[in-house]
């Protein structure tokens, strides 16, 4: 993710929105520093200076000091008087009620429903702005991403300090406390990857944010610069019986027709076998062999006791 | 460039502090920056409108005097202008500034950036005492969200090209009456025109691009529908599932209740779609047992004996 470029070089359109959306701001943070000022409007300070001096130059039709907006920034600090036309904040558009809407709804799918006293204020709040910008009520958003996951994991990279994190192998579907040095985070098909070194694994690995259940802050050795060691892929190949969507999203494979042989690997046989069994027969596992007979027998094992 | 926004800032100006409708001679006669022939002030002028509704600032055109043919003239009204949610708290003010930062690195980051420093300017003080300790955020991958929210507001056409379950491609038209995100997915609801019934789309199995055409011309959204729904049970009915102490995580984070039998639990699930449920039991082998319904039983029964015959 790239983060956003300076805002300096911009179209004379947003240029004046950010200018009516000045005055207002101004209006209710008399005093505030230019360079406050040029952080909250994204902005570096010489455009802020620019961008101030415009508005100076504003006002009612006349534009006798009577009329003009009367801004004061020479001691670094931002004072504005007689603004009384555009004091008030501009209506938001469609497209930032759509921001809230949705935002306020993920919100609410975090908290707790004992606060009933904040559900409310969402729901009212939801329903003011979609009318405000003509929005229906038919968006829904949740996530079930931890903030302070999030949080303790974005400081440990900062800082390069280890973490603790209790995580779900949904491989294994087990659920283990690992040691880790998070290194980066990752956005892979909508979700959010920690690249850490593992120190259970003594390897690199890729957590999914989302399976985190915890983390804190841990002491840890940096790892030793001796190149740990790749465990081996486990190479598979598969013959399509039916080919399905879920079959094509799971294994990241296109093109599909019923007989298609294709090959893949993954580090983790539980992954290949359990793979194999949620596609419920819609493809076959060529090989390895000991999967193949070993997913069998696990097949018929859970048959026996529904038919047992 | 500066004397563009400056003319733009002085016409709005103009326009807000207006009573009466004020006509375009008057406009050029007393607004700073219009020079020129008339026909370049004309063009001047009539960018400047359309400029100014594409920043959403609605502007009135009217009569000077309706009995007479009058020259056309525009103001602004304060009340279209400026941000009016009603009497807002301190709370409200805190709460939609954290539903602002759940957008953090995803598509509409600048626009809930842009609506928190309008509401910031209210001059309300925030009250931080009494929020959630936790705030989820928003995965995407650059959606136009805005241009799903219009269609939907306004019953316009979609039309885009759709990977079905069995991988067949087809085109779809579909007038969306809803949007909504699970689990880093998005999610698409509303009339499929050709068959006239409620489909729900994955964004991520959508192909290319979605196309807005006309919609049509009665539309009404189907009865009891909100997009709620699209994430409750499809039957009214839990499936109820034996799964082995310490295992069976993602089940468990699905389920509706649990109560303890000895070496297993058992929970209930309410049932979203049974292709997706089928899928994620036989994901966990021997450490999951249906009771019930008989439909998922049946479901998990043929697809072992499927299983079992490619493999044995």
């Amino acid at each position: 993710m790239a983060k956003n470029p300076p805002k300096n070089a911009v179209s004379p359109l947003e240029r004046t929105s950010r200018l009516l959306d000045l005055v207002p701001y101004i209006n209710t943070h008399q005093g505030i520093s230019l360079v406050d000022l040029a952080e909250i409007f994204e902005v570096s300070t010489n455009q802020m200076i620019s961008d101030l001096t415009t508005l100076w130059m504003c006002g009612l039709p006349g534009y006798t000091p009577l009329e003009l907006m009367d801004l004061d920034f020479e001691s670094g600090y931002v004072t504005i008087r007689n603004a009384q036309t555009l004091a008030r904040p501009r209506s938001i558009t469609h497209e930032e009620g759509v921001a809230l809407v949705l935002g306020l709804d993920v919100l609410r799918s975090g908290i707790s429903t004992e606060r009933t006293d904040l559900i409310e204020a969402i729901s009212s709040l939801s329903q003011r702005i979609a009318r405000l910008v003509n929005l229906p009520l038919a968006l829904s958003a949740s996530s079930d991403i931890n903030h302070e996951v999030t949080t303790s994991v974005k400081e440990a990279i900062a800082h390069r300090s280890g973490l603790q994190i209790s995580y779900h192998s949904l491989y294994k579907d087990e659920v283990s406390a690992r040691v880790v040095l998070p290194l980066e985070m990752l956005e892979s098909q909508g979700y959010l990857y920690l690249h850490a070194y593992c120190f259970t694994a003594l390897d690199f690995r890729h957590f999914r944010i989302d399976r985190i259940q915890s983390a804190s802050s841990a002491e840890v050795k940096k790892p030793s610069t001796a190149p740990p060691e790749n465990p081996e892929k486990i190479g598979f190949s598969v013959k399509v019986v039916r080919p399905t969507r879920d079959v094509a999203e799971r294994f990241q494979e296109s093109n599909l027709e019923p007989g298609t042989v294709f090959k893949s690997s993954s580090f983790s046989q539980h992954w290949i076998a359990r793979s194999v069994l949620a596609s419920g027969g819609a493809i076959e596992l060529l090989s390895p062999a000991e999967i193949r007979s070993e997913l069998a027998k696990r097949a018929k094992m859970v048959l026996n006791r529904y038919e047992g | 460039m500066s004397r563009k926004s400056e003319r733009l800032i002085n016409l709005t100006i103009a326009l807000l502090a207006t009573k009466r409708f004020i006509t375009k001679s008057e406009i050029f006669k007393t607004i700073e920056g219009y020079e020129g022939s008339s026909e370049s002030k004309d063009r001047m002028f009539e960018r400047d409108k359309d400029d100014l509704r594409s920043l959403g600032i609605e502007i009135e055109v009217g009569s000077f005097d309706p009995l007479f043919d009058d020259e056309a003239g525009y103001r602004i009204k304060q009340e279209r202008y400026q941000l009016d949610l009603g009497d807002i708290t301190a709370l409200e003010i805190s709460l939609l500034s954290l539903a602002a930062q759940a957008w953090q690195g995803a598509s509409l980051d600048d626009a809930a950036q842009r609506a928190l420093v309008k509401l910031n300017s209210l001059g309300i003080a925030v009250d931080e005492a009494n929020l959630p300790d936790s705030i989820p955020f928003f995965s995407d991958e650059g959606l136009d969200l805005p241009k799903i929210t219009r269609a939907i507001a306004e019953h316009q056409i979609l039309e885009f090209t759709y990977q079905n379950y069995d991988l067949s491609v087809e085109n779809r038209r579909v007038v969306p009456i809803g949007l909504s995100t699970r689990s880093g997915y998005w999610y698409l609801a509303g009339v499929d025109q050709s068959i006239e019934e409620v489909r729900t789309f994955r964004f991520d199995r959508v192909i290319g691009t979605f196309t807005v055409k006309r919609g049509p011309k009665k539309f009404e959204t189907p009865e009891n529908f909100d997009s709620q729904s699209l994430f409750e049970r499809v039957k009214n009915i839990d499936a109820v599932i034996d799964v082995r102490r310490g295992k069976g995580t993602s089940l468990r984070a699905i389920a509706s209740s649990t109560k303890s039998i000895g070496e297993w639990d058992q929970i209930q699930i309410p049932i979203l779609d049974m292709k997706t449920l089928s899928a994620l039991i036989l994901w966990h082998g021997d450490d999951v047992y249906v009771h019930s319904p008989m439909e998922l039983r049946e479901i998990i029964i043929s697809s072992l004996k499927d299983i079992l015959e490619t493999h044995g």
